[in-house]
């Protein structure tokens, strides 16, 4: 709503023209509208009731209903005087009330007419009727209601700079309770929509049409998903004024904290209450009032961002080195600094690493927490004491922070560089030891010692020997045939060995036996020559078929051997001495045969016969 | 079948040339030593693909994963470059790796059982080849002895029975490979974080959790999920994807 003057301008005019002549004042002009015909339950709409020219003693009733509750009622008056046709003035005076009322339930309703009681009559205004909907109906006159630039702007004694009806930057228009409307917490969340990690501010009002002496006690909530910290807490109220739904309110900030969610998903931050005192001295009272929730959806973070990176905000990491170039024994100092917006507390830097040659110790921390408008953040330093245990120069790498910027939506990263240190043997080394000193201070001073250490990993090997995967030997396919085949070609051969004497063994009694079949063949041949006169050829066939029976029989040739090595090698195979004497005797009247063959037919005969009996007789020695 | 795995095998072996791999095995060397552990990582990785392994291989890229901080695979190749070759290096890395290892296993044996320790103490192929040798060897003498003339044999038969004395004890050794080989399969868990339930299934309780780089054994195997035991005998069901056979 606009109001189109000063207050007290207002009743300057009044007081001057209290004094005319009451002669001057034109009739009484009675009428009420209303800012529009659709609401909303939600929605609070205006009624405006004017009367012009009402006589003293005269009465407004206006309009109420137990469809309708009244929110505010705000009055003006104006007055106007015009130069009449008769050189007269005329004053004009008009009193104009505006009523915000909102509707208890949606229907098409009546707003009853407002009453005009003077002394002389009563006046009636014209009912309004209007379409209630559930909930909010937008406004049609919305984009009239703005402001238009007021010239007199800051000007002293022109307009009405606290009232204004837009909302606060990133405060939105609260929605006056249908109970306690005079009092009540509101609670606003800068964000609808945010991602884990990242700031959003609760900020925790109270609205009042009452005389408001203090806050006594106020329980925040318990911020369950958040993590929280106060930003603002007002040691003392300071009011500003707010027009609400065209109802005028004082709002008091009485806390604000930031948030920042630990966790995705629909997170709710639950009413807060307090006790609120109003009035002052005797005439106070204490209220009970419990706020709104608020309700903020948190998103995770966009896959694909490096593992490390869970600080949300905007880092800039920096680091700082005292020296790169120091004695053994000499410590060194590295500053590594985070600074920049979000949530300093829960952000962690990357530790210091350095070769082993480089001992680091555990840093101290120091956090420096700021806050610009609104805006959490800080620095945080971690000073790392370096302490070198050898000569040589060594690089230290460079850090590096992830993190994600909510802003651009991006996961960002902050570098340092990587720095080299120098260490030296150190003054009382070297040129101590130059000097002349048999063992100088420097090798005495353990923190001065070039400390060869086994420590971190072993190095790569720098050269290989490629090997295919080992195979078990016993899984290789000549394996078994190898293992098994060995004793089976053994025993193979055994076998055979064993079958080829058993064969050899066959033939040589075969042998004997086909000798001994020859020798009587030839004795029986022998028998032939008996008759025919030639005595040395029969006694040297019965000889031979003696001898060649006696091969047989013995295994081995005796032609040519001795008779007494011919009866001992009888007597080793076992013949009896009686065989033995009968083949000597055989033998012997065989070779008188052959080299005196005087006898007849009869002493052939007998010969034929002893050799016969010998060879008969021979299996059954 | 066969045929065909020989000739991924030939052709396999054949895709470098010994001087080519030993210039990728340097350039995954240069990698790591620049910080470039992706493609270190592809270097050493390449060459255990392609037949080109060993000990050396397989060290340097377990070391590289215990540069990256993946304990899991790490100990995984450090393990395996163990039984490929016993060194101190291997023995120091693998140290320093199972000093990181977050878990304790209570109870268990300070030292592993005593076929284990034979298994890693000898050599698979020195003893089987000694073995093959040996034996056949051993019947090549009794062999003498049956051919050789009574009197000239002697030796054969004395040596047959020294070489068949030897390849017993030759096979013993390597019969204990074979056991060990056939009966335990051990393993690494690769996973940060790796239940071990009461039963194969997804829904099954939670008895422990056991964490990247700890040596188990594998038992048996029931659709996705292994049956593993700890040093100590304690035992659960968990994803099979999660760990690695050695």
């Amino acid at each position: 709503m606009t109001r189109t003057g000063d207050r007290r301008a207002w009743a300057a005019l009044a007081l001057a023209v209290a004094a005319a002549p009451a002669s001057a004042l034109a009739d009484v002009e009675f009428y009420q509208t209303v800012d529009r015909t659709e609401v909303g339950t939600d929605d609070t709409f205006r009624v405006t009731v004017v009367v012009s020219e009402a006589p003293e003693g005269s009465q407004v009733q206006f309009p109420a209903s137990n469809d309708f509750e009244q929110l505010s009622r705000s009055q003006s008056t104006q007055m106007s005087y015009s130069l009449g046709g008769g050189g007269s003035g005329v004053i004009q005076r008009v009193q104009k009330w505006v009523l915000v009322l909102r509707a208890n339930r949606a229907g098409n309703l009546t707003l009853p007419p407002a009453v005009l009681v003077t002394p002389n009559h009563t006046y009636k205004t014209e009912a309004l009727k209007l379409t209630v909907k559930p909930g909010r109906v937008s406004d049609p006159n919305a984009a009239r209601a703005q402001r238009p630039p007021n010239p007199f702007q800051g000007f002293p004694g022109f307009g009405f700079p606290e009232d204004t009806d837009e909302p606060r930057a990133g405060m939105p228009e609260p929605e006056i309770p249908r109970s306690d409307s005079d009092l009540f917490l509101k609670a606003y969340l800068d964000k609808e929509e945010l991602y884990v990690g990242e700031q959003a501010t609760l900020s925790l009002y109270v609205f009042s049409r009452l005389d408001l002496s203090s806050v006594d006690a106020l329980t925040m909530p318990k911020l369950e998903g958040f993590w929280s910290e106060d930003l603002d807490s007002p040691s003392q109220l300071v009011g500003e004024q707010r027009l609400v739904g065209g109802v005028p309110y004082r709002a008091f900030l009485l806390k604000r904290r930031v948030l920042f969610p630990v966790r995705a998903g629909a997170l709710t931050v639950q009413p807060a209450e307090a006790e609120i005192t109003t009035g002052f001295l005797f005439a106070g009272r204490r209220l009970h009032r419990k706020g709104n929730a608020v309700e903020v959806k948190v998103k995770p973070l966009p896959p694909g961002g490096p593992a490390n990176a869970t600080s949300v905000g905007r880092w800039r990491l920096s680091e700082e080195v005292s020296q790169t170039q120091v004695n053994l024994g000499e410590p060194i100092t590295v500053k590594v600094a985070l600074e920049g917006q979000g949530n300093l507390k829960t952000v962690v830097l990357p530790p210091l690493t350095a070769p082993p040659a480089l001992k680091v110790y555990d840093p101290t921390t120091t956090d420096k927490a700021t806050s610009s408008r609104g805006v959490m953040g800080g620095r945080r330093l971690q000073e790392y004491l370096v302490m070198p245990q050898q000569t040589g120069t060594f690089t230290v790498p460079g850090l590096v922070f992830d993190y994600f910027d909510s802003e651009t939506g991006r996961y960002e990263s902050s570098r340092t560089d990587p720095f080299s240190v120098t260490v030296l043997p150190g003054a009382n080394g070297v040129s101590a030891t130059a000097s002349g000193p048999r063992f100088p201070a420097a090798l005495e001073d353990p923190a001065q010692k070039n400390k060869l250490e086994l420590t971190g990993l072993r190095p790569l090997r720098y050269q290989a020997r490629f090997q295919s995967p080992e195979v078990p030997l016993w899984t290789r396919p000549f394996f078994l045939p190898v293992a098994a085949g060995a004793p089976a070609a053994f025993l193979g051969a055994l076998l055979l060995g064993m079958a080829r004497t058993a064969l050899t063994t066959e033939d040589a009694a075969k042998k004997k036996r086909k000798q001994a079949r020859a020798a009587r063949a030839r004795l029986a041949a022998a028998e032939k020559l008996k008759a025919a006169g030639r005595p040395d050829q029969f006694y040297g066939e019965v000889e031979k078929a003696l001898l060649g029976f006696l091969d047989a029989k013995l295994g081995q040739p005796v032609a040519g051997l001795t008779r007494d090595r011919l009866m001992e090698v009888m007597a080793a195979a076992g013949v009896s001495e009686d065989r033995r004497r009968s083949i000597a005797a055989a033998l012997e009247v065989c070779e008188m045969g052959r080299y005196a063959p005087g006898g007849g037919n009869a002493a052939r005969g007998q010969a034929l016969d002893q050799a016969a009996a010998a060879m008969e007789g021979w299996d059954a020695r | 079948m066969t045929a065909a795995l020989l000739l991924a095998s030939v052709l396999s072996q054949a895709y470098y040339t010994p001087a080519e791999a030993q210039a990728v095995f340097g350039q995954a060397n240069d990698a790591y030593y620049k910080e470039d552990y992706a493609a270190a990582q592809q270097g050493f990785q390449k060459l255990l693909d392609h037949g080109y392994g060993g000990s050396d291989v397989l060290y340097n890229l377990g070391t590289l994963y215990l540069a990256k901080g993946r304990l899991g695979e790490a100990v995984l190749y450090l393990e395996r470059a163990r039984r490929a070759g016993r060194a101190a290096d291997v023995e120091g890395n693998l140290a320093m790796a199972k000093a990181k290892q977050l878990d304790q296993v209570v109870g268990a044996a300070a030292e592993e059982p005593f076929l284990q320790r034979v298994v890693a103490a000898t050599s698979e192929p020195f003893f089987s080849w000694a073995f093959l040798v040996l034996w056949v060897g051993a019947f090549a003498g009794f062999g003498l002895f049956l051919v050789l003339r009574p009197g000239r044999r002697g030796w054969a038969l004395a040596a047959g029975a020294l070489a068949l004395f030897a390849a017993l004890g030759a096979g013993s050794v390597s019969a204990v490979h074979y056991t060990v080989a056939t009966t335990v399969t051990e393993a690494v868990v690769l996973a940060p974080e790796l239940k071990a339930r009461e039963f194969p299934k997804d829904s099954g309780k939670v008895s422990f959790e056991v964490h990247a780089g700890l040596k188990v054994r594998l038992l048996e195997t029931a659709g996705p999920f292994v049956r593993i035991r700890l040093p100590n005998g304690l035992e659960g069901w968990t994803e099979k994807d999660g760990v690695a056979a050695l």
